[in-house]
């Protein structure tokens, strides 16, 4: 990650990719909450297509997320995010696996229509703030490992302008909502800093 | 690499996308477009949001009412944006809807008059089977376009609601149009009379000019496409998806057929086939057309009103429709269309040799307008009328007198009289249910596997017009 030119600062974070951006100005104006309309529903269609974006992101790096290149789901020197199994033990996995149980362990929330309804009438449950926060946790631990391991993959593929966007529109959404927590940000937290001197995010 | 000014170490990086597979950089591809795609939306829904608001605030501004009224709009307004935001995070699945009744029947599968089961709303679906897809690839592009179609209303085509599909079919959530189709009325009167004709020829030719303003050529406009709305004007359904790509269209496949044909006649005793066409009697006219139906239901289907051009190598235009016209115009008129023969292979051959295969029988009475309409229509796509524009169409002295502007608002000349909202008498049930197979199991839902599901086009991807939606009274 831009060590080849002996600079220990990961390629993301470096001239000129750091200010790559497929959507100019503030994500501000696609973010907050429209008048009048539900909050429910608004959160719950942004965080839907958040999920099918990011599954199309997934799709092109997944080849290249292998056990032997990513034998942890790392985000970066000295951080590695544990899956909780089963009996709620923290165990190591290798990234490939731990996207692919993250995917799938939304999607199926995502279908869930006592956590998402989508029939007419029907309300969002008490737990729904909470849920969005985990979904949103998670899917920030699929950002920080493609950045931190996979940028260069899609730098070859010309696609750093799409993912920064797509990524600062979704930190943005995150702060408007209060998704965040502060300690999941830290692997990032360069790259947001960098998006919020931009003007990106407010 | 170098360092730059200001402190900022800029990093050269040679992109090497070369190095990497056709299926990575085909997905690379698509995610771009998608995001961009999405971008693209995320805006102009924004906007288009702020001004349904700015408007009804401004109107209400302006009018008297109570406070509380007031608000009750805007909460109204709100409502209808959540349910859209909500809509295109719904998976609609056949069990969503319920069968009325099955009301056609085309190459692929079924049309049906469904229930939604949460509104109530009242729709046509369109069931098509993969597996009969003449070209399977071809399904991505059939979508894109579809895509497309959905966004443009127009009063000419047929509108579409929804699409999803399993791992056996594809459904289309259509408007239900209760007239029946022009196949149908063609085989109920036999022939029209020239001002009839001149209606529903005229209505056509604005329909076809609709389709074309937006960029697309039908293809397979042939009279079980042309259906009829609860006033008798027509719209035509049916196009983008899979119909250009029917083994109707491939001249291959009538080569084979001719020649079994061919192989099979000779120990037989030679016939002069185009003679048949030029003596056809009533009796025969009775027999074509009780196959024609049957004809429809095939899988193969009917090359009776393809351009020729179509079976060439050599490309086409939209031309091609306004040939479809005329071989409907002539069906019209004379009751059969041109170059109908006992089998579709011969068909093609007398298609493909129009110069000398087409002919007026004399018994019919045609004006002379209407036969010069029909034979600058059913000619080469050089010098075909309509190929600059349909301007010179509706020039033709066959549509002396039409006011082309208000064609849609007059009365048709035969409207369909309906009982009910679900009425069905203007379809051939009884026959529908001869040559019906059993209704299409759906694959059990929950057994669907991920990728499958992966494959469902959303309906906020594909219906991404709030304003259809309303309009159409989908929300
Ligand atoms: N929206 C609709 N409302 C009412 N009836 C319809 C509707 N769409 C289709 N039908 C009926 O179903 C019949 C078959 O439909 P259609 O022609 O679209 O299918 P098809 O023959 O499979 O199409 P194609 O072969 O051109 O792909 C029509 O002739 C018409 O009678």
């Amino acid at each position: 990650q831009g060590s080849a030119f002996g600079n220990k600062k990961p390629l993301f974070v470096r001239q000129p990719f750091i200010q790559s951006a497929l959507v100019k100005g503030s994500f501000k104006t696609i973010v907050i909450l429209p008048r009048y309309v539900d909050l429910g529903d608004w959160l719950a269609l942004n965080m839907f297509e958040f999920f099918s974006n990011l599954k199309q992101f997934h799709l092109v790096i997944d080849e290249f997320c292998t056990a032997r290149t990513c034998p942890s789901m790392s985000a970066g020197p000295g951080l590695d995010y544990l899956w909780l199994d089963a009996n709620r033990k923290p165990i190591r996995l290798p990234a490939e696996t731990y996207t692919s149980y993250v995917l799938t362990w939304i999607n199926n929330k995502l279908n869930d229509e006592t956590l998402f309804p989508t029939r007419a009438n029907m309300t969002f449950p008490a737990n729904f703030p909470s849920t969005l926060r985990n979904i949103y946790r998670q899917m920030l631990r699929i950002f920080a490992h493609y950045y931190h391991n996979h940028f260069e993959t899609l730098v070859h593929l010309s696609m750093e302008a799409h993912w920064n966007s797509f990524f600062a529109h979704f930190v943005s959404f995150g702060r408007e909502f209060s998704l965040i927590d502060k300690r999941d940000i830290e692997p990032l937290q360069e790259l947001i800093s960098a998006f919020e001197a931009q003007g990106k995010l407010s | 690499s170098f360092s730059g000014g200001n402190g900022q170490d800029l990093v050269a990086f040679d992109r090497h996308p070369e190095a990497f597979s056709d299926k990575t950089l085909d997905r690379a591809t698509t995610c771009k477009l998608k995001i961009e795609h999405y971008y693209q939306m995320c805006v102009a829904h924004a906007v288009e949001r702020n001004q349904r608001r700015i408007e009804l605030e401004q109107k209400l501004q302006k009018e008297r009412g109570s406070e509380e009224r007031k608000a009750r709009q805007l909460a109204s307004l709100g409502k209808k944006e959540s349910a859209f935001l909500r809509l295109r995070r719904t998976r609609l699945s056949l069990d969503d809807f319920q069968t009325v009744k099955v009301i056609g029947k085309g190459a692929f599968g079924e049309v049906r008059l469904v229930q939604k089961k949460d509104t109530g709303k009242i729709y046509a679906m369109k069931t098509l089977l993969k597996s009969e897809m003449y070209n399977k690839e071809q399904l991505a592009h059939v979508k894109a376009e579809r895509d497309v179609l959905a966004g443009a209303d127009s009063p000419w085509v047929v509108s579409l609601y929804y699409s999803f599909q399993d791992s056996q079919y594809l459904y289309l959530i259509m408007e239900f149009l209760p007239g029946g189709d022009l196949m149908t009325m063609l085989i109920n009167y036999d022939v029209f009379s020239e001002d009839v004709t001149r209606f529903y020829m005229a209505e056509c030719v604005l329909a076809i000019e609709a389709i074309h303003k937006q960029g697309f050529i039908h293809r397979d406009i042939k009279p079980d496409n042309v259906l009829i709305d609860k006033n008798g004007h027509i719209k035509l359904s049916d196009f983008g998806l899979s119909t250009g790509f029917h083994k109707t269209h491939d001249s291959k496949y009538y080569k084979k057929l001719l020649q079994q044909q061919q192989e099979q006649r000779k120990d037989e005793e030679p016939e002069s086939v185009d003679a048949i066409h030029l003596t056809m009697n009533r009796q025969q006219i009775q027999t074509w057309r009780k196959s024609r139906r049957v004809m429809a239901y095939s899988a193969v289907g009917t090359p009776d009103y393809i351009a020729p051009e179509i079976f060439g190598n050599q490309g086409y235009g939209m031309e091609c429709d306004w040939w479809s016209l005329g071989a409907i115009m002539y069906e019209c008129l004379v009751g059969f269309p041109p170059f109908c023969s006992d089998t579709p292979a011969e068909t093609y051959r007398k298609i493909v040799n129009w110069p000398y295969t087409l002919q007026f029988p004399s018994e019919v009475y045609l004006s002379a307008e209407a036969e010069d309409l029909i034979r600058r229509l059913l000619t080469s796509a050089e010098n075909r009328i309509g190929r600059i524009s349909a301007d010179e169409i509706k020039a033709h002295p066959f549509f002396r007198g039409v006011n082309w502007e208000t064609v849609r608002d007059f009365s048709a000349p035969f409207v369909p009289k309906l009982s009910s909202v679900t009425d069905t008498s203007y379809f051939p049930l009884d026959e529908l249910e001869k040559v019906s197979e059993n209704i299409p199991a759906p694959p059990p839902s929950n057994g669907e596997n991920e990728a499958l599901r992966e494959n469902l086009p959303f309906i906020g991807y594909t219906f991404s017009r709030f304003d259809y939606l309303t309009r159409k009274n989908a929300l």
